[in-house]
């Protein structure tokens, strides 16, 4: 059986998501739902076309192939009640303005990709790394990858919120060289109420990650006044404490997520906040600092 | 990745260096027009009509010498200078320099580049000197009367190709190394042996006479440079000269004084074209040593004599006039000097000089030299480390060449296995070998990407907005076809250009040979044959394809598009290029979306390699007049904007007019992937095959390659490319005026990678607000 997966993007060169010189994977479909997602575009697992409308010429050339009668002459250029995504008008847009965002690859054509870099990988000791979305929704096809690129001596880094089965997991998680592991926000309530998932099984996968010995590494995305709160970083940082980790890297929140919204004609919400400034940023690291919590991205 | 270094303080020079950095930076650039004065004066009155040619060469060269305008400026440390201004660029009128009075009135107010030009010599200029030269100069004795009009039309609108060489040859490594080794006093015993060994050749006589005549005038020029710094009172700057050029040098200072001497005078003979220094870090370094055993020398006064000699080398500028500054803007001389490499064992051979050079480099930025670094699988860290740190400062030096491949490449041409480790780079990016090359490396740029046009239009340039039938487009079914047909073409149109190509060199050879440059070039003396006639040991040339990517990128267009698709015609295709896609958008949107070269896609980087290879065996069936062979080189200078402006447009998108891709670089922003993906697109070529060398840009903004990790990861980007075969990359670190471009001119900058907080993006990918904001963070780095 070929499993698949969607795949909604894949950069390359990336510097900032584990060591060296990175391919990122970014995987389509995701468990929570935060208000300042950097890639709403990843949330639904399906795939969905996208519309560039700068880039249109006007040509209609999607209108004449599409099956299902979706492509509309005003506003957003799919009507995505209509569409199934077959991929059609794509492949007929010569300007490039409709994109199928999320096209399926086999773990086979995903490693030719990812193949493409491996003497970067050598010289700079990097690799790839798979985010998303929330890539553990993809075990199958995620856990035939992981054991490809172990078997080439491929380093791998695996990005999750934490939201996954341990049982379906703990096979898989033993053979990645590193694991970043997100914590945003402690309280459970508002966990629930703002991300849309339990906080309760990430705070046991956490935990038992760490009991297990795996390289997991933890990430907080600094959101005002959602993660940055002195009440949320205490208890990101006792969290820490209790598992015996001493250190966390911390994500600056941007805004420019929210452009990609209207290239999927989502209907996400839109936090509205400027960029997370420099100074900002510097009083949460000193907070964690303070808490003996060294911070492990420059 | 390893562990950082103790953070290093760039090297400043001292209040001494800055001060005469000022000064030059203060002298209006000026046409020098001593030299075509005294030359002319020479050739007019005192030429002896049946003397030959080697002799008048060396004697013209004497009597411009003797009578050169010389001054010792405040604060020098070394003496003498191009011309009789300070900053200034000769006039060779006896080779291309009388075509280039076409500007002399245009020179001052010219935007790009202008040259002050002293009242009165205009005219003179043009009353005495023009004139003369008008039925005598090189390119004007080359040819018959009908080749004339043809091969000026040709140079004048330059859409095929531009003949360097019909300024001189130029473009090759004196044998600085031998000359340090020897002084003027063994070079004339060299040659007082040759003579008195007998059986000499045809001229040999001559050519050997020549060369002590230009001796004598090297020692008499010297002399007056003495005599004039004991005049005001520069007792440290004779006492230099009491002992160079006669004497081998004995300190830093007497080895730059000495090689300076003859980098000027080599430059006033042949052309100030490439010109280059070699491997600097090698060859002073025995005197270095000795010195610092001795205890004369530390390594601050060093940088301080190395600094000095750069500001030297930047007072070089040539004088082109403004058509010929759209093909070679920026004021190039290329004079490259090399550092690193491995030794004669495979050794890495960096020492405690290369550290001093590249401190140089990194804290004293100046015009000239070009800096080229040579790195090997055999270099030790700390070198590679310490290149790419100093690479990461900006300002695009030094270049990173490829020992590993350039190596093998240049024994693929025949040059001896045990001698290759000492190869060095010339003018631009060409590598040659050290001490006994006579490579004639820039002897033409040749427009390959106008192939397509011409065979379009059907063996002319295309009528723009004509569409018509082209039924020599109709039997061409399949891509071998279309490349088969292209390699005839471009076969025949080189061997047109070669025609020309052999009268200059000839022309050059009978009536202007350069004795004084051959006595730094191995073979010369020992054949007693001067260097424009074959002397050298090795007598290779290189000729430059300038289109790769937009070749390429147009034919995986015809490709898929008219032979796998069937969506359209070739003989539309070529109509549209003609309408320069004018009601032609779905063709051009179609076009634009097919993957370009530069996103490791592996059709079209087939395909450019199948462009390159076929101007490779074009290129190396033929041998120039020397009996050396010729080799394909990849770079443009900026040929690519000068071509690119006579072009109609392509297949792949380009219109009409724009510029072509630099060197082997993709198309300015069709590289959507990364560095990654399109350095993997250029290592996908057969550099081995490229052994007149390639230049790749690329492009960083600031923050990228910022701190350890940036340098870390600039460095393993280097060293990926080089692993798969890359032979040599210059990696320009951005300013924020770049991104202001980018911000104004998307288009063209859909690859520029900049780093946000934490993570790189496109830059055209960025709002306005947040292009603006890097801006302003970059600028206020740059402060």
């Amino acid at each position: 059986m070929t499993v698949s997966a969607p795949v909604f993007d894949i950069q390359r060169f990336t510097l900032h998501d584990g060591p060296g010189i990175r391919t990122l994977v970014f995987l389509k479909g995701c468990a929570l739902h935060c208000p300042w997602c950097q890639n709403p575009e990843s949330q639904d697992h399906r795939p969905v076309i996208a519309f560039y409308r700068e880039r249109c010429v006007e040509r209609f050339d999607c209108r004449g192939v599409c099956p299902e009668d979706a492509i509309r002459s005003e506003g957003f250029r799919v009507d995505q009640g209509k569409c199934t995504v077959c991929g059609l008008c794509v492949e007929a847009c010569a300007s490039g303005a409709l994109r199928l965002v999320g096209e399926a690859h086999t773990p086979e054509e995903l490693m030719e990709k990812v193949r493409a870099d491996l003497p970067y990988y050598e010289s700079s000791g990097g690799g790839v790394t798979f985010t998303g979305g929330e890539p553990t929704l993809h075990p199958h096809f995620l856990g035939r990858v992981i054991e490809m690129c172990a078997a080439e001596s491929i380093h791998t880094n695996l990005e999750t919120a934490g939201v996954f089965s341990l049982e379906k997991w703990a096979e898989i998680l033993e053979k990645l060289d590193l694991i970043y592991f997100d914590l945003k926000i402690m309280d459970a309530e508002q966990h629930e109420r703002e991300l849309g998932a339990s906080f309760d099984t990430i705070q046991k996968n956490a935990t038992a990650l760490v009991e297990l010995g795996l390289p997991v590494e933890f990430r907080m995305p600094v959101i005002p006044d959602y993660t940055d709160t002195q009440d949320n970083i205490e208890r990101v940082a006792a969290f820490l404490r209790k598992l015996g980790q001493t250190g966390i890297h911390l994500l600056a929140y941007h805004n420019m997520g929210e452009a990609k919204i209207d290239i999927i004609s989502g209907a996400q919400p839109r936090l509205g906040r400027a960029r997370l400034s420099d100074e900002r940023l510097a009083e949460v690291r000193d907070e964690f600092r303070r808490r003996g919590i060294e911070i492990l991205n420059p | 990745m390893s562990s950082e270094p103790a953070t290093v303080i760039p090297w400043k020079p001292s209040a001494r260096i800055q001060r005469l950095y000022e000064d030059h930076s203060r002298a209006t650039p000026s046409i020098g027009a001593e030299r075509a004065l005294h030359y002319t004066e020479f050739y007019k009155r005192l030429a002896s009509p049946d003397a030959s040619p080697l002799l008048l060469n060396a004697q013209s060269l004497a009597h411009h010498l003797d009578h050169r305008s010389i001054r010792i400026h405040d604060d020098e440390l070394i003496v003498g200078s191009h011309t009789e201004h300070r900053v200034g660029a000769i006039c060779h009128v006896e080779k291309a320099g009388s075509a280039m009075l076409e500007d002399v009135f245009h020179f001052e107010t010219r935007e790009v580049n202008p040259l002050a030009v002293a009242k009165g010599v205009k005219w003179k200029l043009l009353r005495e000197v023009a004139p003369y030269w008008l039925g005598r100069s090189l390119p004007m004795r080359a040819f018959s009367l009908r080749k004339k009009v043809e091969y000026a039309a040709e140079q004048l609108t330059a859409a095929h190709f531009v003949i360097n060489e019909v300024a001189g040859v130029a473009h090759f490594l004196p044998d600085y190394g031998g000359l340090v080794e020897l002084g003027t006093n063994g070079l004339r015993e060299k040659v007082e042996a040759r003579l008195a060994a007998g059986e000499l050749p045809e001229d040999g006589r001559d050519f050997l006479a020549a060369c002590l005549l230009c001796i004598d005038a090297v020692e008499r020029f010297s002399d007056r440079y003495r005599d004039e710094a004991r005049r005001i009172g520069r007792d440290d700057i004779a006492e230099v000269l009491e002992w160079v050029p006669r004497n081998p040098p004995r300190s830093l200072r007497e080895a730059l004084q000495l090689i300076w001497f003859f980098q000027l005078i080599i430059q006033i003979e042949s052309i100030d074209q490439g010109i280059s220094l070699g491997r600097m870090d090698q060859y002073l370094y025995p005197i270095y040593l000795e010195q610092k055993r001795r205890g004369e020398v530390d390594d601050d006064e060093a940088r301080e004599l190395f600094a000095a000699f750069c500001i030297k080398l930047s007072e070089v500028i040539p004088m082109f006039s403004a058509r010929a500054t759209e093909y070679f803007a920026g004021l190039p001389s290329g004079q490259a000097l090399t550092i690193g490499g491995i030794d004669e064992a495979g050794r890495c051979a960096s020492n405690e000089l290369t550290g001093l050079l590249l401190d140089v480099m990194e804290g004293f930025k100046t015009r000239q030299p070009n800096w080229h670094a040579r790195i090997s699988k055999a270099s030790v860290p700390d070198y590679l480390r310490r290149v790419v740190s100093v690479v990461a400062g900006g300002g695009g030096s030094p270049a990173l060449y490829n020992d590993d491949v350039i190596m093998p490449a240049m024994v693929e041409r025949h040059v001896a296995k045990e001698k290759v480790w000492n190869y060095a780079t010339v003018g631009c990016v060409e590598p040659a070998l050290s001490r006994e090359s006579f490579t004639s490396s820039d002897a033409a740029i040749f427009n390959l990407a106008i192939a397509l046009e011409w065979l379009f239009a059907g063996e002319k340039r295309m009528a723009q907005g004509k569409t018509c039938r082209r039924p020599w487009l109709s039997d061409l079914t399949s891509m071998d076809q279309l490349i088969d047909r292209l390699e005839a073409q471009t076969r025949g149109r080189l061997l047109h250009m070669k025609g020309s190509l052999d009268a200059i060199e000839q022309s050059g050879a009978k009536y202007f040979p350069t004795p004084l440059s051959s006595l730094t070039i191995g073979g010369c003396i020992e054949n007693a044959t001067d260097s424009t006639r074959g002397g050298a040991w090795y007598n290779a040339s290189g000729i430059q394809a300038v289109g790769i990517a937009d070749l390429a990128n147009s034919l995986a267009v015809v490709d898929e598009l008219v032979f796998e698709r069937e969506l359209c015609s070739l003989e539309e295709i070529a109509n549209a290029c003609a309408a320069n896609f004018e009601g032609e958008d779905l063709l051009l949107a179609r076009a634009r979306k097919i993957a370009a070269f530069g996103n490791d896609d592996a059709r079209v980087d087939a395909l450019a390699n199948r462009v390159a290879l076929l101007f490779d065996r074009c290129v190396s069936s033929l041998t120039n007049t020397r009996g050396g062979e010729y080799m394909p080189g990849f770079y443009s200078m900026t040929c690519h904007q000068g071509f690119g402006r006579k072009m109609a447009a392509m297949p792949s998108g380009r219109l009409a007019g724009a510029p072509l891709a630099d060197g082997l670089a993709p198309v300015d922003g069709s590289d959507l992937l990364g560095p990654t993906a399109s350095l993997n697109s250029v290592a996908r070529l057969d550099h081995t095959r490229f052994a007149n060398g390639i230049n790749l840009n690329i492009k960083f903004d600031a923050a990228t390659v910022e701190g350890a990790e940036g340098r870390a990861a600039l460095e393993a980007l280097v060293r990926g490319y080089f692993a798969q075969g890359g032979m040599q990359v210059q990696i320009n670190v951005l300013d924020p005026d770049v991104l202001e471009e980018a911000m104004r001119d998307p288009d063209s900058h859909r690859n520029l990678l900049v780093r946000i907080s934490g993570y790189c993006a496109y830059f055209v990918d960025l709002t306005p607000a947040m292009q603006r904001e890097l801006i302003d963070r970059t600028r206020q780095r740059a402060r």
